[in-house]
């Protein structure tokens, strides 16, 4: 078999296979199925045919350093949404933030993020209002959250790495908040 | 003369004396009637009762798309005092047909708004809310039900109650109150001489006290200003208190102040006081929504609320109360047919244990322990705060239930060490930091010894994740990187030699961190820890959420630090939440008597750990249930969902624990002897057992957090770390590495080996003896592994 037809049907498979890998697992119902639906080794299966073109795929994978890091394209993941009961919360915590209430606009958000804890377009909101609390060291945490929460997301990262930005503004890290502030640039254009 | 004069002489001086003796009397009673007119006013204007915080269970939320079914949605109204029935006229009743509940909510206060009380259709899809609508066909996209009272913070031997104002009072009542208490209520002076008389005559002919001749006013000052000795000063007192309210205050404003006053029942060290609270403690539902039959029953409990305990002393409550029935009835209050249909209610209290179904000692205390770093005990036992809690009430009965019946199992069960465990249990949501359950000991509703809050106990292997994150963190390890078990002997600063064992007694060589981490080995840790160093380690406790790092001794890197159920679910809680700390909340908001918001903790995060490598110890912790010391339990959870977690167990089997977390839900269970004995079982066999029971039973979702950019997937190989193919062996593990980490590769299947070539290797690969630890006996018997 030749090697680069060989590369082809594994990652074929791969392709087909999805994230759960099964020939010869002995529980497949059990294997870590870890987070892959959103943002796992999909890099490999959403893009075959480039990576099949451009590598050579036989040495990379079977040479003598074999580990070197494939540049990895993350799987472009679609803008976060917010679900209707999380959509009506957040427009009460925006208005109860307009009367200056808040603590109930705080109580609000919180509903939303029982309701919706990994959407990270809520941590973002939280955020936001930590920054009317003048609260700017969790204001930077909650952005951290939402990155971590927004992996694949540029759309979402542009806005948290924007609300990092603020935070380390209002506290005066000038030359970080501006790091902040490219990122959230960069992000913004893809 | 002389003698009559001074006959008259005398005289005056003894009228004299009379006069002045009058007068001082005189004197002395007004300054008396001044005294308690004072008193009486000042106190009764204030109108200040003591008033214990409130504390509520968080409200359950409902929206489309929400899991719950109509049958549970039923059930959740019914605990909330909300009846069934149609039609759906009145708030607090509710009906369900099929797939669809209308239910008419309570006005409720909440921290932020009122709201009011509205009508609500809810439309269900099997086991989701499908939709919500309004009373004028209008999506409602997200509401909240009126929360759960679930207890107060009073004094120890303290009153409690709940004060009503007189629009939440069923004008029945204080109709009721006067035809059976005090007929002549609404035209008297505060004493009814005609009614002393006449109770005086039945006591004296009875020859025991039969009749009271109090009034209402006379009751209420009784209760409100005065103790319970019963001298003829205090009597004498009491006349002139009522007769002083009377004559200051208006008949409306002394009956709405009795309904709030008056003793009505004993929980426990709690006294219930005033018809509001009654009301929730026999009925489990607001004083507006009773019925006849309901309020005939507080109206009779008025007279001896131990004597008529309705839950004690059933057939006497009952037959006072249809006495009172009977009474409104000759009395014109109510008509007969009614009455007649009433005295044929049952009791309908809420339960006969004796206690409010709703009772959770365990979080109460520690809602009321973190309350006090706020507000002082005053603050809490008097001003009437509303507390708004994260207690999910359904969650903590079920945790109640997955303990008890895990105790009483091993109270059957053949290993003798193991009857008679207490056991503790908390439950927290990892991303809000929100403490939904606490069990504080075999009998949840017990309120004693709170293990989940005061016992501190070694963690035993609990303590590995943390070795492990510290090497993670320290750049120098993955996965894959391979560490000695092999015996060790460690010089300690007392001169004693520590020797560390496996728990098999096993020696196993060379061995993977995800190996050695999952299958709980002692010797591979302790080698582990050491070449990292006990600062980091000890650095981890800190980071996860503890207060104070353990000391610095080698054996905590087998867990003989001593840490508390709730201490153990902080760490454990950072872990499932990615590295970020959320300091645990009991408590969502606090408002005072008036609606105003006061101070609460709020929602806090901080990044604790690095993501990468909490992403990669979690990674190996759901290893421990495929691989590991949990794997007995995989066959107990619903399949698919992936959960993490860690088996803990002490020396000489004192403590069972198991510590671990779904997407949803971190839950950490204890299970030991409150004297220290050998239990005889580890975290496998014994805590673990009751937390896949608790994960199993509840509406969660797999643990799936997303991986850091800086992290991939790669297969290796369990035994050796080497890069595999997941083709050749059952022994092939996923696992993330961060971006450009060299692995070797495995020289009989690399990485690059496909189906159809391994498919080829006759036989399949000589590889990896199937050691022990991976086929756990199905018992849960850790033969194979370390004490976990």
């Amino acid at each position: 078999m030749l090697p680069l037809s060989r590369t082809f049907v594994a990652i074929a498979l791969l392709a087909s296979a999805g994230c759960s890998l099964q020939p010869f697992h002995t529980q497949p119902s059990t294997t870590p199925t870890r987070p892959a639906t959103q943002g796992g080794s999909g890099p490999v299966i959403s893009e075959p045919p480039t990576v099949t073109s451009t590598l050579p795929a036989e040495p990379a994978i079977q040479g003598p350093a074999p580990s070197i890091p494939v540049p990895r394209e993350r799987p472009k993941v679609a803008p976060a949404t917010l679900s209707p009961a999380s959509k009506a919360l957040v427009s009460q915590a925006q208005a109860q933030r307009k009367k200056g209430d808040l603590p109930g606009a705080s109580g609000s958000l919180d509903r939303a993020l029982r309701i919706e804890p990994n959407n990270p377009l809520l941590w973002i909101e939280m955020g936001r209002l930590r920054m009317d609390q003048r609260n700017y060291a969790q204001a930077e945490s909650m952005g951290r959250k939402a990155l971590s929460m927004a992996v694949g997301d540029n759309h979402t990262q542009a806005a948290a790495w924007q609300l990092i930005a603020d935070s380390l503004r209002a506290r005066g890290k000038n030359p970080q908040a501006k790091e902040a502030l490219d990122k959230a640039n960069e992000l913004g254009i893809q | 003369m002389a003698r009559r004069k001074r006959n008259s002489k005398s005289r005056q001086k003894l009228q004299r004396g009379f006069a002045i003796l009058a007068l001082l009397a005189l004197l002395a009673l007004i300054i008396l009637v001044a005294v308690l007119d004072r008193r009486v006013t000042q106190q009764f204007e204030g109108r200040r009762w003591t008033l214990p915080a409130r504390v509520y269970a968080q409200p359950l939320e409902l929206y489309a798309g929400q899991d719950l079914s109509s049958a549970r949605f039923a059930q959740e109204l019914e605990r909330l005092g909300y009846i069934p029935q149609t039609p759906v006229d009145r708030p607090g009743t509710f009906r369900r047909k099929g797939d669809s509940v209308d239910v008419y909510v309570r006005e409720f206060r909440f921290s932020d708004e009122t709201q009011p009380a509205q009508k609500l259709h809810v439309g269900f899809d099997g086991e989701a809310i499908a939709a919500l609508a309004g009373s004028n066909g209008a999506d409602v996209p997200v509401f909240r039900l009126d929360p759960l009272l679930i207890g107060s913070i009073f004094p120890i031997h303290g009153e409690d109650r709940i004060i009503v104002s007189p629009a939440e009072v069923p004008p029945l009542l204080p109709d009721a109150l006067k035809a059976v208490e005090d007929r002549k209520f609404d035209t008297h002076h505060g004493v009814n001489p005609l009614a002393i008389l006449r109770a005086a005559f039945v006591n004296l002919r009875a020859g025991q006290v039969e009749q009271g001749g109090s009034t209402l006013t006379q009751q209420l000052v009784k209760s409100y200003f005065l103790d319970s000795r019963r001298t003829l000063r205090r009597k004498g007192e009491e006349a002139i208190m009522a007769f002083i309210l009377e004559s200051r205050f208006e008949k409306a404003d002394i009956m709405n102040a009795y309904i709030n006053e008056i003793y009505l029942g004993q929980d426990g060290r709690r006294a219930v006081h005033g018809f509001g609270l009654a009301s929730q403690f026999y009925f489990g539902k607001p004083l507006a929504e009773l019925n006849l039959p309901e309020v005939a029953l507080l109206v009779a409990i008025v007279r001896g609320p131990s004597y008529y305990d309705p839950r004690r002393h059933a057939e006497r409550a009952l037959e006072r109360r249809n006495l009172v029935l009977k009474v409104l009835a000759d009395e014109g209050v109510v008509k007969r047919p009614e009455a007649a249909r009433a005295m044929k209610a049952p009791l309908g209290i809420t339960d006969n244990a004796g206690r409010s179904a709703n009772y959770f000692p365990a979080f109460l205390d520690l809602v009321r322990r973190r309350l006090r770093e706020d507000y002082p005990e005053e603050a809490l036992t008097e001003t009437g705060l509303v507390v708004f809690s994260t207690l999910d009430p359904l969650l903590q009965e079920k945790a109640e239930l997955a303990l008890s019946d895990e105790l009483a199992r091993q109270d059957q069960g053949s290993r003798k060490a193991a009857r008679g465990l207490e056991g503790s249990m908390v439950v927290t949501t990892p991303q809000t930091g929100e403490v939904v359950a606490v069990v504080g000991g075999r009998r949840a509703s017990f309120d004693g010894f709170n293990r989940a809050l005061d016992m501190k106990r070694p963690i035993g292997s609990l303590a590995k994740p943390m070795v492990y994150l510290a090497a993670l963190q320290s750049g120098r390890f993955t996965p894959a990187s391979v560490v000695m078990d092999e015996p060790i002997e460690l010089k300690l600063e007392s001169g004693d030699v520590w020797k560390p064992n496996n728990y098999d007694k096993k020696i196993h060589g060379p061995v993977t961190l995800v190996r050695g981490l999952t299958q709980s080995y002692n010797l591979a840790t302790v080698n582990l820890g050491l070449d990292v160093g006990l600062g980091p380690v000890a650095k981890t406790y800190v980071q996860l959420g503890l207060d104070e790092a353990p000391p610095k001794y080698p054996s905590i890197l087998l867990g003989t630090a001593q840490l508390s159920p709730v201490e153990v679910a902080q760490m454990y809680n950072t872990l499932a939440n990615g590295g970020f700390r959320s300091p645990l909340r009991a408590v969502r908001a606090v408002i005072d008597e008036h609606g105003k918001a006061l101070k609460a903790p709020e929602l806090e995060v901080t990044e604790a750990a690095p993501t990468e490598a909490v992403y990669t110890l979690d990674r190996m912790l759901i290893e421990v249930f495929e691989r590991g010391t949990a794997r007995p339990a995989r066959k107990a959870l619903p399949p698919g969902l992936v959960v993490a977690g860690k088996t803990g167990t002490s020396n000489d089997y004192r403590d069972s624990w198991f510590a671990g977390f779904s997407g949803g839900h971190v839950i950490v269970v204890w299970m030991g002897h409150d004297d220290n004995a050998t239990t005889g079982l580890t975290g496998t066999t014994g805590a673990l057992q009751a937390w896949t029971h608790l994960m199993a039973s509840i509406s969660t979702t797999s643990f799936e957090p997303l991986m850091p950019e800086a992290v991939e997937d790669r297969w290796i190989e369990f035994y050796s770390g080497q890069e595999t193919s997941p083709y050749c062996s059952g022994s092939a593990v996923r696992m993330p590495f961060e971006l450009g980490t060299v692995l070797n590769p495995n020289p009989a299947c690399p990485p690059s080996t496909t189906p159809e070539e391994a498919a080829l290797m006759q036989p399949p690969l000589p590889v990896v003896p199937n050691e022990d630890g991976v086929t756990a006996p199905a018992d849960g018997a850790p033969r194979t592994s370390n004490p976990p």
